[in-house]
């Protein structure tokens, strides 16, 4: 249960409205900020969250003449620890990568509310008295309450809507698949309502098949990867595809192998896949992607000019937060068409002209 | 409430089982081939508990066995193609030199983590289910730290078993080819599994080893007064079944994908303890069941792949999915529950045995 289910609890994403209509920052200029990264489990150079969330903080802090130092926990149970060994040598902003440590980092920022706290793929859900809310409630107003936390969150479904234009353009049979996790996380279900919307806008006429992989196991629907191929392996076959949209964390990895297996074309999520799925590399054509390291890198930025507020901080094309990962695949022929209209989509997106996402953004209708 | 008898009669029951049957027909290629898939793991697992059950030692650590050898397997075959490159794959299954050496490594990290259980419950005589837990327990957690450190280098695996190609003629022919197709559409862990349920049911029904086996399963001291080893027996069905149980772990992680993930077997030991049960403690039984529980998933799977029209599809289609989901347990627990009778396990199975000369 670690990798990229980060983005599948990306259910904290309700808090959106809440911060909405945060308060303005206090401007604080601070020529030296000491910046530390507190990653998830794993390694630093993962080509993943912790990877591209600890440049971001590097490139920011290089731009300020200063250094990022970074830390990675050695379990779930070492997080609250390593938050409070920068709070204890006086750092004034800490970066926390991914949901995972969402919770750690509330309360850290509940009890130093002088230090200016980053989640990365977090909106924090907080109840009234600040407390990390379990019940997703939300009652409390956590821009409000914790000013000082920043959460950020990318607009998946803008990312998916790129992802569905590759996928429409490279399927031959006129039929492309995606798969989420479960159908009840609104991270998941934006990222497969913008790839239904990219590709029928580039082919009208595509048929595009979704299914998930499981109705609310989180074990199956985002840590089996041999679920996940046997799964897609039916999927593939029973419904024809010929293009494969994965967003399902180790399942689906299964179902890039199944993809792979199939001689079919397979599709990345959250980062650039073909560098962090070696595996799948010779049939992953690209990958829907967030721009970790942009939106970790603005944000420390917008600390040190004095104009960041707390809540939950959006990305998307327009603050460049999203994007799609370059075509390193060459044995898939892309369209010649295919980059014009990406590039096309990115700047109505940027304009925000671009409908991505149906009014039921977040939340599947079948 | 009242109106209840007037929508069953709405509803043309007979036309429904039609297109059930009609709907089952038309995805029997697919299903068939997810039933194998799924069963697989299950099976080895299953067959492991019942080496053990059957020499009267019971085993919950599948799990953590499976978990395990998945782990190991994987690693190893990295590490080793690392070393020494994958080298020129054989024409058949794909096999290549680090691949069979992270199998040799796995099935031996398996027995190595059942001469644990074996030691723990037989020599130390503690209560086997806590063995049995704590290797669960143990298994997840190492395997997962150890992932942690070492998953983020994004380290390629040395790859994988390749399937058995059937020829497109057989795999086209209804039905008899798509079960062909399902049989054979496999990898060796997956082939072999077949002849192992079929060498172990003739084993154990039939063989002086199965005898034995199944003395000191039922009556230890009686099997032991006419000079049968009883502690030395179950060490020896313990370790070796910890084999097949890190086959089905291995299948996991190197033949039906080729990496690893923490917690990767999510619960098919478990499965498999439930297999074994329902299949009564026999090998024929417990695949039996596995496929009745693999066959129900890739049903279920179907019909939310692709619905089902008709009168048959408003009634599926308005089952939340949650119950299909669901329904391989269900039925699992059903035909433990009442189908096949009582399940009785051997008599002294999950008892020490101490020797009455003993001190």
């Amino acid at each position: 249960m670690t990798g990229k289910l980060r983005t599948a609890f990306g259910l904290l994403a309700t808090a959106v409205l809440v911060a909405a209509c945060s308060s303005s920052a206090t401007p604080v200029p601070s020529p030296s900020l000491k910046i530390g990264v507190v990653t998830d489990v794993g390694r630093v150079d993962d080509k993943n969250f912790n990877q591209y969330s600890y440049e971001g903080a590097k490139a920011a802090a290089a731009a300020l003449g200063t250094t990022a130092e970074y830390v990675v926990p050695k379990d779930a149970s070492d997080y609250t620890t390593d938050i409070q060994s920068f709070v204890d040598k006086n750092y004034n902003v800490i970066v926390t990568v991914g949901f995972n440590l969402g919770d750690a980092t509330i309360k850290a920022a509940k009890a130093n509310p002088n230090i200016w706290f980053i989640a990365v793929d977090v909106a924090p859900c907080v109840d009234a008295t600040g407390a990390p809310d379990s019940t997703f409630t939300c009652a409390g107003d956590a821009s409000k309450l914790l000013p000082k936390l920043i959460g950020i969150t990318f607009q998946e479904d803008q990312a998916g809507y790129l992802a569905g234009i590759v996928a429409a353009s490279v399927s031959k049979s006129g039929t492309i698949g995606q798969l989420g996790g479960i159908n009840n996380n609104p991270a998941v279900v934006r990222y497969l309502q913008g790839y239904q919307l990219g590709a029928a806008s580039y082919n009208p006429s595509i048929k595009v098949v979704t299914d998930f992989f499981s109705t609310g196991d989180l074990g199956k629907a985002y840590g089996d990867p041999g679920f996940g191929k046997t799964f897609s392996d039916q999927f593939i076959t029973q419904t024809g595809v010929d293009v494969l949209f994965q967003v399902a964390g180790g399942t689906g990895n299964g179902a890039l192998d199944a993809a792979c297996a199939a001689n079919i074309i397979g599709i990345g999520v959250d980062v650039d896949e073909y560098l962090s799925y070696p595996t799948a590399d010779k049939c992953i054509v690209t990958s829907a992607e967030k721009h970790l390291s942009s939106a970790v890198n603005q944000t420390i930025t917008a600390i040190s000019k004095g104009t960041a507020a707390g809540g939950v901080s959006k990305f998307n094309a327009a603050n460049d937060g999203i994007g799609i990962s370059p075509f390193h695949n060459t044995a898939i022929t892309i369209p010649g068409d295919v980059q014009g209209k990406l590039d096309a989509a990115l700047l109505q997106m940027k304009a925000g002209t671009l409908k991505t996402c149906p009014t039921t953004c977040g939340t599947w209708a079948p | 409430m009242s109106d209840i008898p007037g929508a069953l009669d709405a509803i043309p029951l007979l036309g429904i089982l039609f297109q059930l049957f009609g709907y089952v027909l038309a995805n029997l290629q697919y299903v068939s081939n997810t039933t194998v898939a799924v069963a697989v793991p299950i099976t080895l697992a299953a067959l492991c508990g019942v080496m053990c059950e059957r020499s009267g030692v019971v085993n919950i650590g599948l799990e953590g066995i499976m978990l395990t050898a998945a782990f190991v397997g994987w690693f190893v075959a990295a590490e080793a193609a690392g070393a020494m490159g994958t080298g020129t794959p054989l024409p058949y299954f794909g096999i290549t030199m680090p691949l069979v050496i992270g199998l040799v490594a796995a099935l031996v990290a398996g027995m190595a983590v059942s001469l644990l259980h074996a030691w723990l419950s037989i020599s130390l005589r503690i209560d086997q289910i806590i063995s049995g837990t704590i290797i669960n327990i143990g298994a997840a957690g190492i395997t997962g730290y150890l992932y942690s450190l070492i998953s983020s280098q994004s380290l390629v695996g040395a790859g994988q078993f390749q399937k058995l190609q059937v020829p497109p003629g057989v795999v086209d022919i209804p039905v008899v080819g798509w079960l062909i197709n399902a049989i054979f559409d496999q990898g060796p862990i997956g082939l072999v599994t077949i002849v192992i349920v079929v060498v172990l049911q003739i084993m154990l029904f039939r063989s002086r080893w199965g005898l034995r086996t199944r003395a000191s399963g039922e009556h230890p001291r009686a099997a032991e007064t006419v000079g049968i080893d009883v502690v030395w027996l179950r060490y020896r069905n313990v370790v070796a079944s910890g084999a097949l149980a890190a086959l089905g772990g291995v299948w996991l992680s190197m033949e039906q994908t080729g990496n690893f993930n923490a917690g990767m077997t999510q619960g098919r030991g478990f499965i498999g303890l439930a297999a074994m049960i329902v299949g009564r403690w026999t090998p024929l039984g417990a695949f039996g069941a596995a496929l009745l529980f693999a066959s129900v998933t890739g049903l279920s799977q179907s019909l939310t792949i692709s619905h089902p029209t008709g009168d048959l599809g408003s009634l599926i289609n308005g089952v939340p999915g949650e119950f299909w989901e669901a329904l391989p347990y269900i039925i699992t627990i059903v035909v433990l529950a009442g189908l096949i009778g009582r399940s009785i396990a051997p008599a002294a199975d999950g008892q020490p045995y101490e020797r009455e000369s003993a001190s």
